[in-house]
């Protein structure tokens, strides 16, 4: 057992990087047979880019700057948007839980909208903001919103009775009982809008992109598709899976843990 | 409201206005489009007022007469039927394909691990930003649009199986296995049927995703259907055709859910009493 | 030959992120014979669902042997048959399709698998709701299920995984009499887990105690009880006191010296 405790830091650092190098391993793999097949079944660029022009756009375009104008332009959109979401979601949100008549009211629209949110607006905002900034941070917001809105009912609607009574036995005033108790109980479920709302966000983005505005990622991929350059709409693709994952594993998920798991709200899934 | 306490007794001398007032309230069509009502009065007192103008915003009796206009020339049916068709047949391949894989990749170990990374890489990549290179590999064509929703179907029903199939408690297993279930046995009797609820949600969720897809497939894309209707509609400056397209979006969902997948998850889930009771502990 | 013999059974887990070495069982050693009822007991953390767990195959242990009728055990298998905790009752089953569903591996055909329903529905009380599902039914009932479910493909050893910890006492002390009266009308080989004393007194014919964990077996104390059983006679009976007084003891007292010593080096 002396033993044990010895071996314990090293077995710890060795299952990391294991663990780490299982996630990358199919990568290399997916490079391989790119490489490979292309080669022999003798694919034009047209068709499909090989991985060195993808690597050669990359760097050209890292150079000339477009491809950070483009990112920018596109977390820039997301994040406005977002916030906007969050600012009026949650609050709304609480109100519909709180108030039983707000809620009959639009409980209706509200479902009808989920159903609706994100892409399907994108003929009517253009309308009404025209191609280009405004329409698209509205896509963002109306995805987000409506997910966020609808799980901040449910986390409130959630919360058992007797929490709010021992709150109340405890002295807590109106204002407490929303800020001690009401936002931190429906925090999991907000958290959880916020994560399956901005996966419909990120995509309403890279379609409104593609359709009304003249930067991002999506208008890239538009523009690359006009001029046949599969090396640039293959580099976007991965970009754009690439910033959805990190957004998705580095943040949402660990903040989903956070809430759901660590107060054993048990309801997650990996 | 004091005839409310009356009401409850259910005596015979509750008057007939709260008599009707109730039976309304028990029928299924009113309990549905009801809560429309005082929406549908506030739209239409909101247009009638000329607070926006109307090439942007019109009343629900303009968008009513459109409908109609539209239903009449058999633009709409057609439309309608482009979508629903390759929305069907988008998400019959999208099982056909995810079933099998997402039981795979949840049962063999070894495929989980070379899966799974490429399997969230994938999915974050998005239906949409394929159809730029799907269009050149297949031009503005049917292939590119199915191709689109059965890769937004197929996704999120694998991650869902490979939860489902994770979160089957473990006693459950080693109960079939103490009772003698050889793996082909816990295959059939434990592990699919207690999937099943994951395979539900998982195709609701690839549904939703699937079906606004589909519309940014079909406005880029634009040959036909719902979604092209609306962005051509919206290119002309027609604010009525767009709203009667979203609103028909929002109905077609509706019924989608109602009539497919609400009936799915009755026959699984809640006759199993397999619902988890949001909040509680488990 | 005893129907189960465990010999210097040792568990050490190993923590998969950490490397870390926990124990959990230091050498535990006892035999169960045909058709008598044996409880275990400890205080929490002693491992006792650990020994259930090697004893099913769940698990495997670090050192010593599991044997079944003379023979090593390999894998989770109908000759051990599980009463769980958590009951483990399959929710997309019918009552009737949970007690013959071990019946049903064992390919014995569906007229035959009734009949033998019919007659273990019967022994726990259960006739009339066949076709009801799992959650239609109250926790007592669940776990009645539970028991036939297991009772009937006869295995050699029922082993009971704190059964009557989910329900509320009085249908615990219900089913705990149930269980005595079944156990005395069939006769099966059961090996039942708990962390409570009167429990174990009321049921079983030996009483393993163990230590603080890593566990070893502190005594057997012998139920010298005579049977039926039942909660209002024993409740007042003097031998059933001084019996859970003995086993208190046992299990409050601090371990001397000796034991630790033991305990450290398996």
């Amino acid at each position: 057992m002396v033993q044990a405790t010895t071996a314990r830091p090293r077995t710890h650092v060795l299952s990391r990087l294991t663990s780490a190098a299982w996630f990358v391993f199919p990568f290399l793999v997916l490079l391989a047979v790119w490489v490979i097949v292309l080669d022999v079944f003798e694919i034009p660029e047209r068709t499909f880019p090989a991985a060195s022009s993808v690597w050669d756009a990359a760097v050209a375009m890292t150079l000339d700057g477009t491809l950070v104008a483009h990112l920018v332009a596109s977390l820039q959109r997301v994040v406005v948007g977002v916030g906007l979401a969050i600012a009026t979601g949650i609050p709304f949100g609480l109100l519909m839980g709180l108030n039983r008549a707000v809620a009959t009211f639009f409980a209706p629209l509200l479902r009808f909208s989920v159903a609706l949110a994100g892409i399907a607006w994108i003929p009517l905002a253009t309308l009404w903001f025209g191609y280009g900034e405004g329409a698209v941070t509205f896509i963002i917001w109306n995805s987000v919103f409506f997910a966020v809105v609808y799980n901040t009912t449910l986390g409130v609607g959630q919360i058992s009775e007797d929490l709010k009574r021992a709150a109340a036995t405890l002295g807590s005033g109106r204002v407490r009982l929303l800020t001690e108790v009401l936002l931190p109980g429906a925090l999991p479920s907000i958290v959880t809008g916020l994560r399956v709302g901005m996966g419909y966000g990120w995509r309403g983005l890279i379609a409104a992109e593609i359709i009304a505005t003249n930067l991002g990622l999506g208008y890239a991929l538009f523009l690359a598709q006009k001029y046949f350059e599969t090396d640039v709409i293959i580099l976007s693709m991965i970009l754009i899976g690439l910033i959805w994952l990190l957004t998705d594993r580095l943040l949402l998920a660990p903040l989903e843990r956070r809430t759901v798991r660590r107060w054993g709200m048990q309801q997650g899934v990996e | 409201m004091a005839t409310d306490t009356v009401e409850e007794r259910g005596s015979a001398t509750v008057p007939w206005t709260r008599r009707t007032a109730s039976a309304l309230t028990r029928s299924k069509t009113v309990r549905t489009f009801g809560p429309f009502l005082p929406f549908v009065l506030l739209w239409w007192v909101v247009a009638e007022t000329g607070m926006f103008p109307s090439a942007f915003f019109v009343g629900p009796d303009v968008v009513i007469a459109k409908f109609g206009e539209l239903l009449r020339t058999g633009v709409l049916t057609g439309y309608l039927w482009d979508s629903t068709v390759r929305l069907a047949v988008g998400a019959a391949w999208g099982l056909a394909i995810g079933l099998p894989l997402g039981f795979l990749i949840a049962l063999s170990h070894r495929a989980r691990r070379f899966a799974w990374p490429l399997l969230l890489f994938f999915q974050a990549v998005g239906d949409i930003a394929w159809l730029p290179i799907l269009i050149i590999w297949f031009g503005f064509s049917l292939t590119s649009v199915t191709f689109v929703i059965v890769y937004t179907v197929v996704f999120p029903l694998m991650v869902s199986i490979v939860a489902g199939i994770d979160a089957i408690p473990r006693d459950m297993l080693r109960a079939a296995r103490t009772l003698g279930a050889g793996r082909r046995n816990i295959l059939l009797e434990v592990v699919l049927p207690g999937s099943l609820p994951a395979i539900a949600s998982g195709i609701r969720t690839g549904l939703g995703y699937g079906w606004r897809a589909l519309i940014a497939a079909e406005i880029i894309v634009g040959t036909s259907g719902i979604g092209f209707m609306m962005f051509d509609a919206r290119r002309a400056g027609q604010v009525t055709e767009v709203f009667v397209g979203m609103i028909i979006l929002g109905v077609l969902w509706y019924l989608t859910d109602a009539l497919l997948l609400s009936p799915m998850e009755r026959e699984t889930v809640e006759r199993w009493g397999m619902v988890r009771k949001p909040g509680g502990p488990r | 030959m005893s129907v189960l013999e465990i010999r210097s059974l040792n568990k050490v887990y190993v923590d998969d992120y950490t490397g870390e070495e926990v124990p959990a069982i230091g050498d535990v050693s006892f035999s169960v014979e045909q058709g008598e009822f044996v409880s275990i007991l400890g205080p929490s953390g002693c491992g006792k669902t650990t020994v259930l767990n090697i004893i099913a195959g769940f698990i495997d242990p670090t050192g010593g042997e599991v044997l079944l009728n003379g023979e090593a055990i390999s894998g989770p298998g109908p000759d051990r048959g599980v009463v769980f905790q958590s009951f483990a009752l399959f929710p997309w089953k019918t009552v009737l399709g949970n007690l013959t569903f071990g019946l049903k591996m064992r390919r014995i055909p569906r007229r035959e698998r009734e009949e033998i329903a019919a007659e273990y529905l019967e022994l726990v009380g259960l006739s009339g709701f066949e076709r009801r599902y799992p959650h239609e039914l109250s926790g007592g009932m669940q776990q009645r299920l539970g028991v036939a479910r297991v009772l009937a493909i006869e295995p050699s050893v029922m082993l009971m995984d704190e059964p009557f910890a989910s329900v509320d006492a009085q249908t615990r002390m219900k089913l705990q009499e149930d269980l005595t009266r079944i156990w005395q009308d069939r006769r099966p080989t059961i090996f039942f887990v708990t962390h409570d004393v009167d429990e174990a007194v009321f049921l079983s014919d030996r009483v393993i105690v163990l230590s603080q964990g890593p566990s070893r077996v502190r005594e057997i104390v012998e139920v010298d009880i005579p049977r039926p059983r039942r909660w209002d006679e024993l409740i007042e009976d003097p031998v059933f006191r001084r019996t859970s007084h003995r086993i208190i003891e046992l299990l409050s007292a601090p371990a001397d010296v000796e034991d630790r010593s033991d305990a450290a080096t398996p």
